[in-house]
């Protein structure tokens, strides 16, 4: 039962994580290998922003949305337009934006190493135990978990209830006719990647409440999300949210019953045997 | 007004459209004939802003000059596009495929006018708001297409080849609707394989042969003339 509790405790903060991945990939189409080094920013901003003030990390997503979401943006429209403007296909915008967002994850695990040092960081907040079920939890993985699921409701409100958020789905299932309905498809795809961005360094500041860090922890949440994606099926997003309970029920159950060690050995286990047996992913539907 | 002054397009060194002029006015139907391949789609396309148009033709309308503009803004001085592959938005619903046909600033004033006219030009449209446009037959998917672009208030509604793959009953009456859809005001182009019954319907035609216009004239006389007739009407 605890296993559950925990799995699905995590799951909240994966679903975040990997809202923001899917608003980058499934809309705007940039597989962003940076986007774990764009959580793991919004972490060291909260420890910062926690360690100076010893107000309460919530307070952080105040100013590292905001942030986050600049950031993104200056980087789509610097970096990732001229790609854009130049591919011939889909493929080949594929590839050099791999390759470009690798180089960029690079860049900023080295801005982290010199800015905070390559020290593994935590804070205590809520360190205390909450009880579910007679079982003791930390109060801040479920204040995170709670925090996730209003940052994910409120996103996925916006984009199904919003002419914006319909605009960004509408870019999302078919780009070549976005156009025809007047949606400046560059201008939207800036703002997917850049809102990717907050969301995903809003999940840092989540996950910062209950987790030990360092510069170079990035690309296992990378490589989480995109195990995310792929499992959630490219353009679903609530697949995308049933795949990131999955994996956190997966990674806690391994974690608890086998070794800890195995957690990212099991996931991507997972992420196989889902590639084999349905490459769609789970809602996804096999294209035409 | 739509008009298209001596645009050419180029894909590399071959030639797709050459000089092609002529008029579009509100409230009329007018209609392009050609054979697969005359460059039609090609020149719907460079109207809309979807292919780059050489140097020295020009397209206006109502006087302004929407040459270079992109294809967003090519909506909003009030030319809609219904493509030939529909360029619906199959994995939304019905409403959201026609809410999102409102998206130009130009028609959000008018967006609840506009769809009490789709729905009752397309009253099923109404009973499957919720209805994923995926799950549609192809002429319900061109009622959401049609639909769509009326929904962006256009001055001038384009068409490429609206009956393609509809059945002889859906045919009859798409014409009649774009008849009803010409009665409100809206100047309506379209390009067709469906000689007889497009110009059944339509005021004046042109004929376009490998990129170029070789004739021009009202739907009746077209309708009537031999070479016309022998070309494009199978008779």
């Amino acid at each position: 039962m605890d296993i559950i509790i925990i799995g699905l405790l995590l799951g909240a903060t994966y679903a975040l994580m990997a809202m923001g991945l899917q608003l980058q990939y499934g809309v705007a189409r940039i597989m962003n290998l940076a986007n774990g080094e764009m959580l793991i920013a919004g972490a060291f901003g909260t420890f910062w922003f926690y360690t100076a003030s010893n107000a309460s990390p919530f307070y952080a997503l105040i100013g590292v949305i905001p942030l986050a979401f600049a950031v993104n943006w200056a980087i789509y429209r610097v970096l990732i337009v001229p790609l854009v403007r130049r591919a011939r296909n889909q493929g080949q915008l594929e590839v050099d934006c791999i390759l470009a967002t690798f180089g960029l994850s690079f860049i900023l695990v080295g801005i982290l190493l010199a800015v905070f040092g390559g020290e593994y960081l935590s804070y205590s907040y809520l360190a205390r135990p909450i009880f579910i079920l007679g079982e003791p939890y930390g109060l801040n993985r479920v204040a995170a978990f709670i925090g996730s699921l209003v940052l994910c409701l409120g996103l996925y409100l916006w984009l199904h209830r919003t002419r914006p958020g319909l605009a960004l789905r509408a870019v999302s299932v078919n780009p070549a006719a976005a156009g025809l309905v007047s949606i400046n498809v560059t201008r939207a795809s800036a703002l997917a990647f850049a809102l990717g961005g907050a969301v995903t360094a809003a999940g840092g500041v989540l996950l910062s409440m209950f987790l030990t860090f360092d510069a170079s922890l990035g690309v296992v949440f990378t490589l989480k999300a995109l195990i995310i994606v792929i499992l959630g099926g490219v353009s679903d997003i609530r697949g995308a949210i049933l795949a990131a309970f999955i994996l956190g029920l997966a990674e806690t159950t391994v974690a608890s019953l086998v070794d800890p060690g195995l957690t990212l050995a099991a996931a991507y286990l997972l992420f196989m045997a889902i590639l084999l047996v349905r490459p769609e992913g789970l809602l996804g539907r096999r294209s035409s | 007004m739509l008009e298209s002054r001596g645009i050419s397009v180029f894909y590399g060194r071959h030639r797709a459209l050459e000089d092609v002029s002529l008029t579009v006015s509100k409230g009329e139907i007018v209609v392009m004939l050609g054979a697969n391949g005359a460059g039609k789609s090609t020149f719907l396309r460079a109207v809309a802003g979807q292919v780059r148009k050489r140097d020295g033709g020009s397209v206006l309308m109502d006087g302004h000059d929407i040459t270079r503009q992109p294809a967003h803004e090519i909506v909003e001085a009030g030319i809609a596009l219904v493509p030939e592959d529909r360029g619906i938005f199959a994995d939304l619903t019905v409403q959201e495929n026609l809410i999102l046909g409102a998206y130009p600033r130009r028609a959000r004033p008018s967006e609840t006018e506009n769809m009490d006219r789709v729905l009752s030009l397309f009253p099923k449209l109404g009973e499957r708001r919720k209805q994923l446009v995926r799950t549609m037959s192809g002429g319900e998917r061109q009622m959401v297409a049609i639909g769509r672009a009326m929904m962006s208030a256009p001055t001038i509604l384009m068409l490429d080849e609206p009956s393609l793959g509809l059945a002889p009953l859906l045919c009859t009456e798409l014409f009649r609707t774009l008849a009803r859809i010409k009665d409100t005001g809206v100047g309506i182009f379209l390009v067709e394989q469906n000689a007889r019954q497009s110009l059944a319907i339509a005021d004046r035609g042109y004929l376009l042969d490998n990129g170029h216009i070789v004739g021009a004239d009202s739907a009746t006389n077209l309708a009537n003339d031999e070479k016309v007739r022998l070309a494009y009407l199978g008779a």
